[in-house]
């Protein structure tokens, strides 16, 4: 019974973490980040489980999480205020050539960041950058501006 | 023909940014997000300031001590589960010196708090008035008892300990998760 309850407060508990830690998991997450997601998760483990290695123990804490997993997903799909609560919303970094510092400041990023994003696009100066977008899973989107339009 | 029935139509329910980008962008939402961060951070901090503290066991406020004229009980006031820890019993020297000492402890030692072994062994251990009553061979005074705790469930549990001829002394242990 311990098991299952540590295993939904450890879940909770962490999901809250990484979303406090701010939205750079995937593709934008530094080295310096995955040391405080494998921490973070070790950790819980250890508190999840105890002393109980039995596969029993594991079993159930391993099937807590799934079932957990998929209630979450499954309100997510239903809920955008909710997908809005886990996920975050996607946020405008830049716009029509201005960064949104607002934005910037509060997810904590730099423009070495969009300009990581943007060379994987091929673009190679911030000029030719019309938005960025920080999505939901972590991802900036880049848009180029069209430079023959204008 | 496909069987599949494509009942809903698409819509065009996503917000845009400047009527040309489909983003959905809630900065409504956002910034009472980043507001509720911000109260979390310092929760955090509050509760890594109680915990260096002892508040949530393992540090100074967490150490408590009893006394009276037969003994000092020197034990956690905050356990967690599944960690070891020590509840001493302080003879004073009036209890000692007479060849053996009796202590009775209630049966929510071993049962909740988890005591795993008595140091030194006792010479003799006998049930009875809802407890344990240890009898140690004991010379001249100072002297104690050393009961290794290890809690296996959380919750609020009383005990008391007893020399007989002298008043108990009972406390209150909050075991963490």
């Amino acid at each position: 019974m311990f098991t299952i309850m540590y295993a939904v407060a450890g879940y909770f508990f962490l999901m809250l973490m990484v979303r406090l830690l701010t939205r750079r998991p995937g593709a934008q997450m530094t080295m310096f980040e995955f040391v405080i997601v494998f921490l973070v998760g070790g950790v819980i483990i250890l508190a999840v489980t105890g002393g109980d290695r039995s596969i029993t123990n594991c079993g159930t804490a391993i099937l807590t999480v799934g079932l957990l997993h998929n209630i979450v997903a499954w309100v997510k799909a239903r809920s955008p205020r909710f997908g809005a609560l886990v996920d975050g919303t996607p946020l405008v970094l830049l716009k029509d050539g201005a960064w949104v510092d607002e934005v910037m400041r509060g997810m904590k990023m730099a423009p070495e960041d969009i300009m990581a994003a943007a060379r994987m696009k091929g673009i190679n100066s911030i000029f030719d950058v019309k938005y960025a977008i920080l999505e939901r899973n972590g991802t900036i989107s880049i848009i180029k501006a069209n430079k023959e339009a204008e | 023909m496909s069987d599949v029935a494509f009942s809903k139509p698409v819509k065009d329910s996503v917000p845009k940014i400047n009527d040309e980008v489909a983003v959905g962008e809630d900065l409504g939402f956002q910034r009472k997000w980043w507001k509720f961060e911000t109260f979390m951070w310092w929760m955090i901090a509050l509760v890594l300031a109680l915990n260096f503290a002892g508040f949530l066991g393992r540090g100074p406020v967490a150490h408590a001590t009893l006394g009276n004229n037969a003994m000092l009980v020197r034990y956690e006031r905050v356990e967690r589960t599944g960690t070891p820890s020590i509840l001493e019993v302080q003879f004073q020297p009036n209890t000692l010196g007479r060849g053996q000492v009796k202590v009775h402890v209630s049966q929510s030692i071993v049962n909740e708090l988890g005591a795993q072994r008595v140091i030194p062994s006792p010479l003799d251990t006998a049930v009875g008035r809802g407890g344990l009553n240890y009898t140690f061979s004991a010379e001249e005074g100072p002297g104690s008892v050393q009961f290794a705790l290890q809690p296996s469930k959380p919750g609020i549990f009383h005990f008391t300990v007893e020399v007989p001829g002298s008043p108990p002394l009972s406390a209150k242990v909050i075991v963490m998760p």
